[in-house]
């Protein structure tokens, strides 16, 4: 039984298995030390930093080691486990920006999240990215769930890190009714996929009787639902500002950043095997969750005095602008989206780290006059929301172009006026941070988080990535435009293949 | 010519160089930007001379791959028009750099490191033939500004900050989407994808569809010229802002809408801009009568000069869509003029409000004793902007209202009346802040104009004398090169098999 288990271990996703590894050395790194009858278990002195700085250089190589896997020449899954998980190079892709942007939060975290000793924290940072990586890569309805679940549980985890916080304990509790609700329906989409096709592939749920689709529509809608509930997609968004409020900074930046990686990558090898360019039931809840949520983040986000809140509109947002690329089938369609995901990362990620390197509170008067003070911080935060905005030399100028040019080849014309009007609203709120931090700095500075050198590092690397691909956006293009989802039927290439006019929708 | 990268590239350095220096003394990011427009003058000269003797309208070309997997070049062209708009631009950069920015206290360095920035962003603009490198200057140029203007600008610069990018960033994107549309269809046409203008000016479109495309092309150009309707960011933004950023928005960032209409907008959609023509030319009467009778109004010095830009640019709308060669190369000349003579305008304004502590014409009077020399060439480049004859703005004029009247002898008689009304408020303008008996009991004693500002601007006023008097090398150069005359013959792209026509 277990040799028969080993023997197929070969055939996991090289970065799921050094995950799963991983872990499984922290869970016996922290067991070791809490079994140590020093009694400093619960302190928080120099002896017990040891063991945090031990767990997070065992994350980081685990990371490394998972990122460095990616490129291992492992033959394709076949067997059972092809039936799982489908590791192609959408999903070598997803998970190689899910690590590096778990490395990036891991930066910020690593010998404090929020005060607290971050054993446990890095832990569950592995676990929730193993978590994300499963749900990237599977091809199985029961590996997403268990992929997801257990990205869902170890974010809980992180949400409440800190005890003593009511806000922490108020955003997990929120996040656990919302997110139970949302597996709850996933899972019944599922059944219901599975009650009409008897299989449990991953993928829209084609009906069995093209006369009668309504079972097979409900599950893909269904499932729809629940996947839009965890990618904060308007109008199921609304835990999220409260989420990333009450969360340690590191934590918001990972629901904002790699759980909606998975989630989106996972979204999209749903619909790879669906042509979404029709008017087909979930093409259209598609392309309304896309207007709601571009118009609707940004709304959100305008007026907002809490940059955690206001980041939060603004992810909401995103998530529109992403829907859009998937919505646009064509020759860009693709790789704009990825495009957009590793733009969107990068930027997001940063903001998130400036907001831990800035001011204890994000009250957004926090900031004022900050070019006065911290020049180098303000600059990096502004690289980051002009990126957001979409401004060159910020590589999200030309993620932005990328998407309008995949919705302007693939006649999106509503979607593409609702993205500019949102876009322009948008404008207005990232502009308003840079203003206020380019006012003159008030008598009184607020308290300023601890120097991390961690941060420090991510946050540089991330403005500098932001505006080298910003400016040399070639050979990212080249690498997203090669990724076409593989799994793509013949007559859904020749309908991808077709003309713009063919499917012209004003 | 691998120059032509330079003078995107040597600014820009120098904007480094200026904010690095910036930290070592105060005083030495000034030094710092007059060294690299010296030097961007050079390379413009080394440009001007290096070309070819009868090499084509096209003067000079480079090209680099950028974007490979999307048909995005680095290429950029040169010709006539933009060799021009290039002079005007370093032109007016010396009296930004030279008269008004060298006192400024607060953080010096990232000033002119954001001034020469923007310069960078208008030379990319001139000098770009591939739509995606062009939208990616006209966007870049636009966060200096910004910037300059929300830190250094007059009392309620956020919020005129905020409308100018608002209104800028918005037409931009409309733009972006006229670009994409024409890539796509060209490439739906071919079964090539491309960002390149002259291959781009041979696609073949129908009727409603170039119409479409050409009109968010327009809507972009006609932000920036300002045309009426859309012009109500301009005053805000021209009044508040420092007086580096005045000149060099009338001086130069509304030339790049007039740039943008003549290269894009008349160039590349030939036929639906004829069609759009009678609605143009009605707008550029609306925008010089319109223009003229608020400035009248205005009793904010700076309001005033940012509302008769609106008047006067109205002209070049005209010329441009006149459909004539002789229209086209009075709007060219009136970009000039109007660039030299309002931005010399905004200089003495600027002036006027540092000594002063005001802009408001009701508070002003009686100037003249206390200032001659100030006074004096504010009288000289006020009657610049009313079109005397003899001086650039004036062959501008001309030149448009001859070719509006072949095709409209209305809005010809509309735009000759607004001739009226500028010489109406110029000399109000005059008169009001110089002449007139001084408010309460007179000037205590000002600084007046000394030795520097006395030579930059006299220069200025002589390349308008120069102008007005012997315009035929500007006329010569002025007439843009159609894309089809590409210097370098573009290789004509395999037709895809099989791809459904429109």
């Amino acid at each position: 039984m277990i040799a028969a288990l080993v023997a197929t271990l070969p055939d996991m996703p090289m970065p799921v298995l050094v995950l799963a590894a991983g872990i499984l050395v922290l869970l016996l790194a922290i067991a070791c030390r809490g079994s140590r009858p020093s009694g400093a278990a619960g302190g928080t002195d120099d002896r017990t930093d040891g063991g945090t700085v031990a767990g997070a250089i065992i994350s980081a190589a685990t990371i490394a080691l998972a990122f460095i896997g990616l490129w291992s020449p492992a033959s394709p899954p076949s067997g059972g486990m092809a039936r799982l998980f489908a590791a192609d190079a959408w999903f070598a892709y997803g998970t190689g920006l899910i690590l590096l942007s778990s490395g990036g939060i891991l930066a910020m975290s690593w010998r404090r999240m929020a005060g607290e000793r971050a054993d446990e924290a890095h832990l569950l940072l592995l676990l929730g990215t193993l978590g994300a990586v499963v749900a990237a890569g599977s091809a199985n309805a029961v590996a997403f769930f268990v992929g997801l679940e257990t990205l869902s549980l170890s974010l809980l985890g992180l949400i409440a890190y800190r005890p003593r916080v009511p806000d922490a304990a108020e955003a997990a509790m929120k996040y656990l009714v919302l997110s139970g609700t949302s597996s709850a329906i996933l899972l019944f989409g599922l059944a219901l996929a599975y009650a009409e096709t008897g299989d449990l592939r991953f993928t829209a749920p084609p009906a069995a009787n093209p006369a009668e689709p309504a079972l097979a529509v409900a599950a893909t809608i269904l499932v729809l639902t629940g996947l839009f509930f965890k990618l904060s997609a308007a109008p199921f968004h609304l835990w999220l500002a409260d989420v990333l409020d009450g969360a340690p900074t590191p934590v918001s930046a990972f629901v904002a950043v790699v759980s909606k990686i998975a989630l989106f990558v996972a979204l999209a090898r749903y619909f790879a095997m669906t042509d979404l360019t029709g008017t087909s039931l979930p093409a259209q809840d598609l392309a309304v969750v896309a207007v709601l949520s571009m118009v609707g983040g940004n709304l959100l986000a305008f007026g907002q005095t809490n940059l955690k809140r206001l980041l939060a509109g603004s992810s909401i947002a995103h998530v529109g602008y992403l829907l859009v690329a998937l919505l646009s089938a064509g020759p860009f369609g693709a790789g704009s989206a990825a495009f957009y995901l590793a733009a969107y990362a990068a930027a997001t990620l940063g903001a998130f780290a400036a907001l831990g390197a800035g001011p204890d509170r994000p009250d957004l008067a926090a900031w004022r006059g900050m070019f006065h003070r911290r020049p180098a911080l303000a600059l990096a935060l502004s690289v980051m929301l002009l990126s957001l905005a979409g401004i060159p030399p910020a590589v999200g100028f030309f993620a932005k172009a990328y998407i309008v040019a995949a919705g302007v080849s693939a006649h999106r014309m509503l979607l593409l006026a609702a993205l500019i009007v949102s876009s322009i609203i948008g404008l207005c709120y990232y502009l308003n941070v840079a203003r206020i931090m380019m006012a003159p700095a008030p008598d009184t500075a607020p308290a300023m988080a601890a120097r991390s050198g961690g941060t420090t590092v991510l946050l540089a690397a991330l403005a500098l990535a932001t505006l080298l691909i910003g400016l040399f956006p070639g050979p990212l293009v080249q690498r997203t435009t090669a990724l076409f989802l593989p799994a793509v039927p013949a007559t859904e290439t020749a309908a991808r293949a077709r003309g713009p006019f063919e499917n012209m929708r004003w | 010519m691998i120059a032509l990268y330079g003078l995107v590239l040597l600014p820009l350095a120098g904007a480094a160089a200026a904010w690095l220096a910036g930290r070592a003394s105060p005083r030495a990011p000034w030094s710092v930007a007059i060294a690299t427009l010296v030097l961007l003058a050079g390379l413009l000269a080394y440009v001007t001379h290096a070309v070819p003797a009868g090499g084509g309208p096209w003067l000079a070309h480079v090209s680099a791959p950028w974007i490979p997997a999307l048909g995005i070049t680095l290429r950029c062209d040169m010709d006539g028009l933009g060799l021009v708009l290039l002079w005007l631009t370093v032109a007016l950069s010396f009296p930004c750099v030279l008269l008004s920015s060298r006192d400024i206290a607060d953080a010096p360095g990232t000033f002119h490191a954001l001034l020469l920035a923007t310069i960078a962003g208008v030379d990319g603009v001139f000098i770009a033939t591939d739509l995606f490198l062009f939208f990616f200057f006209w966007e870049l140029m636009l966060v200096p500004l910004y910037v300059l203007i929300t830190v250094w600008g007059h009392e309620d610069r956020t919020r005129a900050a905020f409308k100018f990018f608002l209104f800028t960033q918005g037409s931009g994107l409309l733009m972006l989407l006229s670009i994409l549309g024409l890539v796509v269809v060209h490439q739906h046409q071919t079964g090539v994808l491309t960002f390149d203008y002259f291959t781009l000016a041979t696609t073949h479109l129908s009727p409603p569809l170039a119409m479409g495309l050409m009109l968010g092309f327009f809507v972009a150009f006609a932000v920036k010229l300002p045309v009426v309707p859309l012009h109500v960011w301009l005053p805000d933004t021209h009044t508040q802002a420092p007086t580096a950023g005045s000149v060099l928005l009338a001086g130069v960032l509304l030339k790049t809408g007039g740039y943008g209409l003549i290269r894009f907008v008349v160039l590349l959609f030939p036929d639906a801009a004829v069609r759009f023509a009678p609605v143009a030319l009605a707008l550029g009467a609306l925008g010089i009568l319109y223009g003229a009778w608020l400035a009248l109004m205005q009793d904010d010095i700076k309001r005033l000069i940012a509302y008769s830009s609106v008047s006067h640019l109205g002209f070049v709308l005209l010329g441009v869509f006149s459909g004539s060669a002789l229209g086209m190369a009075g709007a060219v000349v009136q970009m000039v003029a109007h660039g030299l003579s309002t931005g010399a305008l905004f200089v003495i304004a600027g002036a006027l409000q540092d000594r002063l502590h005001t802009r408001d014409l009701r508070r002003m009077g009686g100037l003249w004793p206390a200032l001659p020399h100030l006074s004096a060439t504010g009288l000289v480049f006020a009657i610049a902007s009313l079109g005397l004859p003899g001086l650039g703005n004036f062959v501008g004029e001309f030149l448009v209202l001859l070719a509006t009247w072949r095709v409209s002898p209305p809005i010809a008689i509309l735009g000759a009346a607004g001739l009226v009304l500028s010489a109406l408020y110029a000399l109000t303008m005059i008169g009001r802040a110089f002449l007139g008996s001084p408010p309460g009991d007179g000037w205590a004693a000002l600084p007046d104009f000394g030795a520097r500002h006395m030579t930059v601007l006299g220069a200025a006023m002589a390349l308008l004398l120069a102008l007005g008097l012997y315009p035929q090398p500007v006329l010569d150069l002025s007439l843009p090169a159609l894309p089809h005359d590409a210097a370098r013959p573009i290789a004509s792209p395999p037709v895809a098999p099989g791809g459904p026509r429109p």
